[in-house]
């Protein structure tokens, strides 16, 4: 599943980066295989999403949100 | 002598590099230009102690090293600055700045460093030490140094007794040993987590700020807050420092006599480029005020809140930032679109930025709106904060139509790093209104004071002989102004306010003084009731009242839209390197100025009669 679709405040982890162009950028802001990520809100209306990973807390547009795919880790 | 130690500060954006270059530099810096670097870098001096002088380049904020076509325009600077520093053969010590709350991630782009730049000497700061230990958790230096196999310091953000530490370091830095390490085995050795984190607390205070919907209402409560502030401080702190000056060109008028150099230097210098110092407050308080919520992490969160909106006219929530900025001036407001990573967005931002009404505007504003629909103080807020959401929502409209025509194409969608909230450092937001209040200056200093002199010689000295006429009606100015009266009849514009907006063409800061000049009062900037009644009480040939509020409000909308700023022009020619962008930008504001100041004349004379 991407990371649109994590429910909020459930954590995954970051399974697959499928991007394109911003695989790099992604991954070098923090948005990496293998971190914990977590969906804190989502904006109304089809806003951005604010998402902690890491250490670390970002808004991110959906359509970049739906290029983030996630593996749940612990279920429920 | 040798040349001075070149010094880099690089890190992510939010690492504390601004705060760590302040302390180093006391403050002190300037705008250095380079070769291969096209925009200005903040560069400031420091004494090493056994090392002796050196310069040191605040850099902006990067992700990587290698952004490719994904990075944003501050990312290229940063890269191309350390390229041509290289390719000088300029050794450069390179200072990376870490935030300690995300340790790990930091370490990353320090690898980074190291392989891009193979054997360079490199001093890692950690900062925001008490923002971990403030949660129980803790950074050893000790134990980062040896695990990095590089000199390290670690400093908090508020202890200002550690420039010592921070100098004996640089003298201290060398290259790396090239032995192989990993950031995660790194932080585990260095670095105790705190019980509670930063973000925690961050995201306890992101719930009610975000909250879906107590956030908006807050989010116009801080800015209409803001701007009320705005008001409060630099109205009387503008009326202040206009007395002065009106008082020292006062005392000046006697002694100076009433010679034609007098009434250049007391009318054309200190009547235009004076005036305009009159108008810093606003500017420094507004850029004051910016810069903490800034620093508080509130500005991300802004961003987020109108991503949606922005979206929909085709830009995102990071240009909200520089169309905030342009409320205060439009020229830090286009060096702040370089956060932004999508070039049509950045470009669409320059392009409109110009629209939001920035502070030199608000002398036009009051004296138009005290003129004709003066009266009620609520009335007069309700007029201005009218003007102001005039130009956000031009800016927008303007916006939507450029993103589906000149600057057609998909957007990048938003990722924004959202920093922790801190309390804003009272130093650097003092370091950022110095640093504007400089930049405002020398501009009102060149292009402003050149621009009134240039307009006093128009407007005092005669073209051809006229007996009883007044002489203004004699100048080059009147001639100007009349020959263009066909034009601007249609909008309700006279020869006088077309020689006013001759004299804003340059800078809009001079319209008020210019329109002194012509209605014969001195002083207008300090009083404007009564320029405001003598501009009421003109009457035109058939001895009507040559202006009515339908004339106001022309006038009033074509200062929305007009992009009357030298200063402005030359800053989107050199962050969009073309001339034809920067000729689009002129063309279309004075378009849109002269076609919405023709519905608005005959839209209220259709209501007023």
């Amino acid at each position: 599943m991407s990371l649109l679709e994590l429910p909020v405040e459930q954590t995954a982890t970051i399974d697959q980066i499928t991007a394109g162009d911003d695989d790099a950028l992604l991954r070098a802001m923090g948005l990496c295989e293998g971190q914990p990520v977590r969906v804190l809100r989502r904006a109304p209306f089809g806003g951005p999403l604010q998402i902690r990973v890491g250490e670390v807390s970002f808004a991110i547009g959906r359509a970049l949100a739906s290029t983030v795919l996630v593996k749940v880790s612990t279920p429920g | 002598m040798s040349a001075p130690l070149q010094i880099a500060l690089v890190g992510r954006p939010n690492a504390g590099k601004s705060t760590l270059f302040n302390r180093l530099t006391g403050g002190h810096a300037h705008v250095g230009n380079f070769p291969g670097v096209t925009v200005d870098i903040m560069k400031g001096t420091l004494e090493i102690p056994g090392l002796g002088p050196a310069e040191v380049h605040d850099l902006p904020g990067v992700y990587q090293l290698d952004p490719g076509p994904g990075g944003s325009a501050d990312e290229r600077v940063t890269v191309d600055f350390l390229k041509a520093q290289r390719e000088a053969g300029v050794a450069v010590l390179v200072v990376h700045v870490i935030d300690a709350t995300q340790l790990e991630l930091h370490l990353r782009l320090t690898q980074e460093i190291e392989r891009v730049m193979p054997g360079v000497r490199l001093l890692v700061v950690v900062t925001q030490r008490d923002e971990l230990e403030r949660g129980g958790g803790g950074v050893d230096g000790v134990a980062l140094a040896e695990a990095l196999g590089l000199t390290v310091r670690v400093v908090s953000d508020q202890d200002e007794g550690e420039r010592a530490a921070l100098l004996s370091g640089l003298a201290e830095a060398r290259g790396s040993e090239g032995r192989p390490w990993g950031p995660e085995e790194a932080t585990r050795r260095a670095l105790k987590r705190p019980e509670t984190s930063p973000q925690q607390r961050s995201e306890a205070i992101d719930r009610v700020l975000l909250h879906p919907a107590l956030g908006p209402l807050l989010f116009v409560l801080i800015l209409g807050g803001m701007f009320a502030l705005v008001f409060l401080i630099a109205d009387p702190a503008s009326a202040l420092f206009d007395g002065l000056l009106g008082k020292l060109s006062g005392a000046l008028r006697p002694v100076l006599g009433e010679g034609m150099l007098a009434s250049l230097l007391l009318d054309g210098v200190f009547g235009g480029a004076g005036t305009v110092l009159a108008f810093l407050p606003q500017i420094v308080v507004l850029i004051g005020l910016l810069e903490l919520l800034e620093g508080s992490g509130y500005l991300a969160r802004a961003a987020f809140l109108v991503d949606r909106i922005f979206r929909a006219v085709g830009l995102s929530g990071k240009a909200f930032v520089p169309l905030l900025t342009a409320h205060a001036c439009a020229v830090p407001a286009i060096a702040a679109t370089r956060v932004l990573r999508d070039p049509r967005e950045r470009l669409t931002t320059i392009l409109v930025l110009p629209l939001m009404s920035c502070s030199a505007r608000l002398p036009t504003y009051t004296l138009l709106v005290s003129a004709f629909f003066g009266g009620a103080t609520l009335r007069k807020a309700a007029i201005s904060t009218g003007l102001y959401l005039a130009g956000i929502a031009s800016g927008l409209v303007a916006s939507t139509v450029l993103r589906r025509t000149m600057v057609k194409g998909k957007g990048l969608p938003l990722l924004l790093e959202m920093p922790t909230y801190k309390r804003p450092s009272l130093r650097q937001v003092w370091a950022r209104c110095r640093r504007e209040a400089w930049d405002f200056t020398r501009r009102a200093g060149t292009v402003i004071l050149a621009a009134s002199v240039l307009l006093w010689a128009l407007l005092k000295i005669p073209v051809r002989e006229g007996g009883q006429e007044p002489l203004i009606e004699r100048s080059a100015a009147a001639a100007v102004g009349k020959a263009l009266e066909p034009i601007s009849r249609p909008i309700g514009f006279d020869w006088r306010i077309n020689v006013g907006l001759i004299g804003a063409f340059g800078a809009r800061e001079l319209m008020v003084s210019t329109l002194g000049v012509i209605f014969g009062i001195e002083d207008a900037e300090d009083k404007p009731e009564p320029l405001a009644e003598k501009i009421r009480e003109t009457k035109d040939a058939q001895g009507k009242p040559a202006y009515t509020a339908a004339t106001a409000a022309s006038l009033l909308v074509f200062f929305i839209f007009a992009c009357q700023c030298i200063s402005t022009l030359s800053a989107v020619r050199k962050e969009t390197r073309s001339w034809g962008m920067t000729g689009f930008v002129l063309a279309y504001t004075y378009a849109l100025a002269y076609a919405m100041s023709l519905l608005t004349y005959h839209g209220v004379r259709l209501f007023t009669g």
